[in-house]
């Protein structure tokens, strides 16, 4: 569920469709091909899923990509064949090798036939996150800034420092994590467990009133007053909604 | 015992065939030894008794003892006398004894002259009873001495015997050349040990020396490197028959290990790609989307997919296991024809409406496991349909050969290249599709059928032309 501000879009990730990163999945497993889309669109780059190498070869024909993620084992054409056609063929886009084997020659096939990371099976979907964002930055795609600005809020996520309106402002690891998160999705309603899970980890087994606390902790150093910038969305959790700079 | 079984095989060997070499070395030894002391005695006694005959024969005519009625009981010590000095010599001593056994002359007259030995009564006795060749060993002051003893008779072959010479002469001559022989015996004896001795071990050595190699080979073997050969020389022994049989065994103990291997890893690959799946979509659903109904809803679904792949790979994995003990295969006779009456309504849910033909073939007694048979029936089936258009029909049938009876699962379906043929029945295998629909295979269907067959000493074989289609065909022994 994907609320937007009445205002439209003020943060600097772009959510418009034409800017968006575009990411191809050749993956015949359709389990594998379902969570990749789910999780990359939730992160919000556009996904394309493809069952099978020849498909992929076509669709990479038709348009253009900024990264493509390919499985070894496809029904047709073996990862490896693919990776080598879409080398012959020219273009210079980043390829994810997806692998269940483990074995040395195996990588070193894969990188030689022009692969530039492999990723073994069963991966986490943060590892995959950040191999894809480490092979857009090589590439020269990735629009990521250091800095995250909305309103009046600058977070550097590099010196971990926030500030408003210029001052700084002291956070716990868990408050910025949290801040992190609302800023790089605005307007997204997390429930307690999304922000539990995402800022303090899969393994935590408290109950979700933490959450609450640490919010709470937030506005207060923030000086968030209601309205709201971090608001209560009712039954669901919480939304992050930037102050509005200019028109 | 203990300490003998501690000992290495080349030691045990070595030390068995020096004592046999000593025990037999000795024998010889002390056997020739003996007979040359034998040689010696009864050269010296019969040397002797011939030069004492014709004394003692002068002596009775110059005495006139030849008359009949010569008072032989009082044997005059005087004559004695003379006897026993005439047959005195520097080596020789002798006395002589009347019928009572009493010393009534003794030729010892000169000190260098040897020293007599008192009379043994016992040899004595039988001399004057009549025997004529009594010889024996006594000692005088610890040096040996041989003693013979000549009856004195009135005429030769007479058996009136009035009285006895005994001579004894010293043996110390005879000690001498005794003492270099055997001295030259020992050194021979000692020689023909010590060098058989090291040829023996040598020979040991060299004869165990290609059992040393292959003691070391099972050493390394042991500790898993299974490339490792034993190298024979073209050996037609026990050894060598021993190493080839034993490379043999590690060839089949390697492709063993290997295929063991290459299961588990299939398997574990086979396991990780449901993982994937699920680990995947778990992180996905965590990471937020579960805050959104749709997306859980089909993340939910891929994972219920998964679990129930893995829940039929383990299953599958367990059945194969089932099927290495031959105890877990109850047979009993079961009649065809009743059997596939009995399974149709089970293979028509399964076709699920699809044209299943259960042709009625020969009546036939097989000896099976009826839970085993309809497993594998199932699992052709399940095959049989899943690579073939819908339109087309699955035919079931059997036929009689000598012993057995053959079973079939036809299909009309894609059918698979030589190469996919070739691996179809391997564990994990699986071939390429372009029409399989449903749920994703695992590759141990046609495997399994095939471990089952077999637990029932049947074979399984497998016929298929693409585009045409493919028949599985296994055999059962009669009941």
């Amino acid at each position: 569920m994907i609320l937007y501000g009445k205002s439209g879009i003020i943060y600097a990730m772009n959510t418009d469709n034409n800017n968006k990163i575009r990411l191809l999945v050749i993956e015949d497993d359709p389990v594998i091909t379902e969570f990749l889309c789910t999780g990359l669109k939730y992160e919000g780059y556009d996904v394309t899923p493809r069952a099978a190498g020849k498909t992929g070869l076509d669709t990479l024909q038709q348009a253009t990509f900024d990264l493509i993620i390919l499985d070894v084992m496809l029904p047709d054409i073996d990862g490896f064949e693919v990776c080598r056609r879409i080398r012959d063929r020219g273009p210079d886009v980043p390829i994810l090798m997806l692998t269940v084997k483990k074995e040395i020659s195996d990588r070193v096939k894969g990188l030689d036939s022009g692969a530039d990371d492999y990723l073994t099976k069963p991966f986490s979907f943060d590892e995959l996150l950040a191999r894809i964002r480490a092979l857009l930055r090589r590439s020269g795609k990735a629009r990521e800034n250091k800095k995250l600005q909305a309103g009046s809020i600058v977070l550097d996520m590099e010196s971990r420092e926030v500030s408003r309106n210029g001052k700084r402002i002291d956070l716990t690891p868990t408050e910025f994590g949290l801040l992190e998160l609302f800023m790089r999705h605005p307007h997204r309603a997390f429930t307690r467990e999304t922000l539990l899970n995402r800022v303090l980890g899969y393994h935590y087994d408290g109950g979700t009133n933490i959450i609450d606390v640490h919010i709470s902790h937030l506005r207060n150093k923030l000086g968030d007053r209601p309205p709201h910038l971090i608001r209560t969305i009712y039954a669901v959790g919480y939304a992050f909604y930037p102050e509005e700079t200019g028109p | 015992m203990k300490a003998w079984e501690k000992l290495s095989l080349r030691a045990r060997l070595g030390l068995l065939y020096a004592a046999l070499l000593i025990f037999s070395v000795v024998l010889v030894g002390c056997y020739s030894y003996w007979n040359i002391w034998q040689l010696f005695i009864s050269n010296k006694s019969s040397h002797l008794r011939a030069r004492a005959k014709p004394i003692i024969e002068h002596w009775i005519l110059d005495n006139d003892l030849a008359k009949p009625d010569f008072p032989y009981l009082n044997l005059n010590p005087q004559n004695a006398l003379v006897l026993s000095r005439d047959l005195t010599s520097r080596d020789a001593v002798a006395i002589i004894l009347n019928r009572k056994g009493e010393v009534i002359a003794n030729g010892k007259r000169l000190p260098e002259e040897p020293e007599a030995p008192p009379p043994d009564k016992k040899y004595l006795h039988r001399a004057l009873s009549g025997e004529n060749e009594v010889t024996y060993l006594s000692q005088v002051n610890g040096k040996p001495v041989l003693v013979l003893l000549i009856p004195l008779r009135l005429q030769p072959g007479s058996s009136l015997i009035f009285g006895v010479v005994q001579i004894s002469v010293m043996l110390t001559d005879i000690n001498q050349i005794l003492f270099s022989h055997g001295a030259m015996l020992i050194a021979l004896v000692a020689t023909i040990l010590i060098s058989g001795i090291i040829a023996g071990f040598w020979l040991i050595g060299v004869s165990l020396k290609d059992l040393h190699g292959l003691l070391a080979t099972c050493n390394q073997i042991s500790k898993g490197n299974f490339s490792r050969r034993v190298s024979v020389k073209n050996r037609r022994d026990e050894i060598g028959q021993l190493a080839t049989s034993f490379n043999r065994m590690i060839d089949q103990l390697e492709a063993t290990f290997a295929s063991q291997q290459r299961f588990v890893v299939n398997a574990a690959h086979e396991l990780l790609t449901p993982l994937t799946g699920l680990r995947g979509s778990l992180e996905v659903m965590l990471r937020g989307a579960q805050d959104d109904p749709a997306s859980t809803a089909r993340l939910s679904k891929g994972m219920y997919k998964e679990v129930n792949r893995l829940i039929r790979l383990c299953e599958q994995l367990l059945g194969l296991s089932r099927l290495e003990s031959l105890s877990n295969v109850h047979k009993q006779s079961i009649v065809l024809p009743e059997f596939f009456n009995d399974f149709e309504p089970q293979a028509q849910v399964l076709a699920r409406g699809r044209s299943l033909i259960i042709k009625q073939g020969p009546y036939a007694r097989v000896s099976a496991d009826p839970d085993l048979l309809k497993q594998i029936l199932l699992n052709l089936l399940s095959n049989a349909l899943r690579y073939s258009s819908p339109e087309t029909a699955v035919v079931i049938s059997w036929k009689l050969l000598p012993e057995q009876v053959e079973i079939w699962v036809s299909d009309q379906g894609e059918g698979m290249d030589k190469e996919t043929l070739s691996h179809i029945l391997e564990p994990f295998y699986q071939g390429k599709s372009t029409i399989a629909s449903g749920e994703k295979g695992i590759g141990l269907g046609l495997s399994l059928a095939k471990s089952m067959v077999e637990a029932h000493e049947g074979a399984i074989r497998v016929e298929s032309e693409p585009g045409k289609g493919t028949t599985v065909f296994f055999t059962l022994p009669l009941g």
